[in-house]
């Protein structure tokens, strides 16, 4: 498994074999997981994403979307 | 001034931080105090954060008086008569008035010399270095011989006690700094800039002469803070400001014996630590005591946890101020070995 998901699954406080680009974050995405995300996403990709459009996230792939599409 | 992509440039000869003393008032407020109003949620914000206690000043106890005590000692430490002392800069976002400047009732309460230089500067988290920046053009222009640096905040009486973002993050404290002209003091270098776009994510709208624009906010005259984007901000300006500090002071991570990073977070610190590649122990980490203590972070960590050091040791430290407007700045200073570093109690 990757390392940024081995880092959400510590975020989300979950197992990392419970995450899958459909997982959905519910209620757990707030804003201490948002700003441990960026942390992550910036220590794994070396880019700084959008924290407005990293909060409408609702899923892992939503995430990974972001991701692909922010410049490093 | 040169100007670099993380702001303005600038060095300095001959200047040397003489001593310095921070002091935090006695009312230490534990976590557990919080834990009646938000629960769980008080582990979820100290794992963040890394703050287990802070700092908090009785209702009738100001910044300028934890700066005031804190000026008296470092004075009577290091022998300066009071009147060879030339300028007096306070900077601070909790002073005593709107007006008149709190430097000019700070000069008359230290019994400095009637005709010094003496002015308020409004910023938070980068002061220390955009102060010592400030002192050392005084020092270096012949402006002022000797120069005391006071900051300081009260940040506890501004937070919203509600809001579990800043209720818990914040103590207070006051630190001054006693600066001089030495002759082979070694070379200084500063960066500083500023970013205005961040203005409204770490703010309180009332209280000053912009007015109506706090509506719809819960409590506009209380300190608001969008932790996300302030992380958002720090994580895309301090990178390149502590590589360009290295740039053009010239001194790398080998040559620096410490760097001190604004107390803002634990979780920031290590991120902007590893992310800089610097070894973890010459990263001093000490909010988990004192709470991010704003204007005060960075001399109250010399103080305390490099206190015994720079009295023992000639060292070079970078520093590095970043928040609030937003503004920052960074510096490479060598320092002589201190007449004075530590931390007293009101």
């Amino acid at each position: 498994m990757s390392e940024f998901y081995e880092g959400l699954a510590e975020i989300m406080e979950v197992d990392v074999s419970e995450l899958s680009t459909d997982y959905e974050f519910g209620e757990a995405w707030d804003s201490l997981a948002v700003v441990s995300t960026i942390a992550l996403i910036d220590e794994v990709y070396d880019k700084a994403v959008d924290i407005q459009l990293l909060q409408d996230c609702k899923t892992v792939g939503d995430i990974e979307n972001l991701i692909s599409k922010t410049d490093g | 001034m040169p100007q670099i992509s993380s702001g303005q440039s600038v060095c300095f000869d001959d200047i040397t931080i003489a001593g310095l003393v921070a002091c935090v008032p006695p009312r230490v407020v534990e976590n557990s105090e919080f834990e009646a109003q938000f629960g769980s949620g008080v582990a979820d914000v100290t794992k963040m954060t890394g703050v287990q206690t802070r700092r908090w000043a009785d209702d009738d106890v100001t910044a300028s008086d934890l700066c005031l005590a804190a000026a008296h000692k470092l004075i009577d430490q290091l022998g300066w008569e009071a009147d060879t002392i030339d300028a007096l800069i306070f900077i601070s976002q909790t002073p005593d008035y709107r007006l008149p400047a709190t430097a000019c009732v700070m000069q008359a309460k230290l019994g400095l010399r009637k005709g010094i230089i003496a002015f308020d500067v409004n910023l938070g988290c980068s002061a220390y270095p955009y102060g010592l920046w400030l002192a050392s053009m005084l020092l270096s222009s012949g402006s002022a011989e000797r120069v005391l640096l006071a900051v300081g905040d009260t940040s506890s009486r501004v937070v919203d006690s509600q809001d579990r973002a800043t209720a818990m993050l914040f103590g207070d404290a006051g630190a001054v700094t006693a600066l001089e002209k030495l002759p082979g003091a070694g070379r200084s270098h500063f960066i500083l800039g500023s970013d205005g776009g961040g203005f409204q994510n770490l703010i309180i709208r009332e209280g000053a002469f912009r007015t109506g624009e706090g509506e719809g906010q819960p409590t506009p005259s209380k300190l608001f803070m969008d932790g996300g984007e302030i992380f958002n901000f720090t994580l895309k300006a301090v990178p390149t400001l502590v590589k360009d500090l290295f740039e053009v002071s010239g001194f790398g991570s080998d040559h620096h014996d410490a760097f001190l990073f604004h107390q803002a977070n634990t979780f920031m610190i290590n991120h902007l630590a590893k992310k800089a590649k610097l070894p973890q122990e010459k990263v001093p980490i000490n909010i988990g005591r004192y709470g991010n203590t704003s204007s005060a972070t960075i001399p109250l960590l010399m103080a305390d946890d490099l206190g015994q050091t720079l009295v023992d040791q000639e060292t070079r430290l970078a520093m590095f101020g970043f928040g609030v407007g937003y503004s920052w700045a960074a510096a490479s200073m060598p320092t002589q070995k201190l007449g004075c570093a530590e931390v007293i109690c009101l």
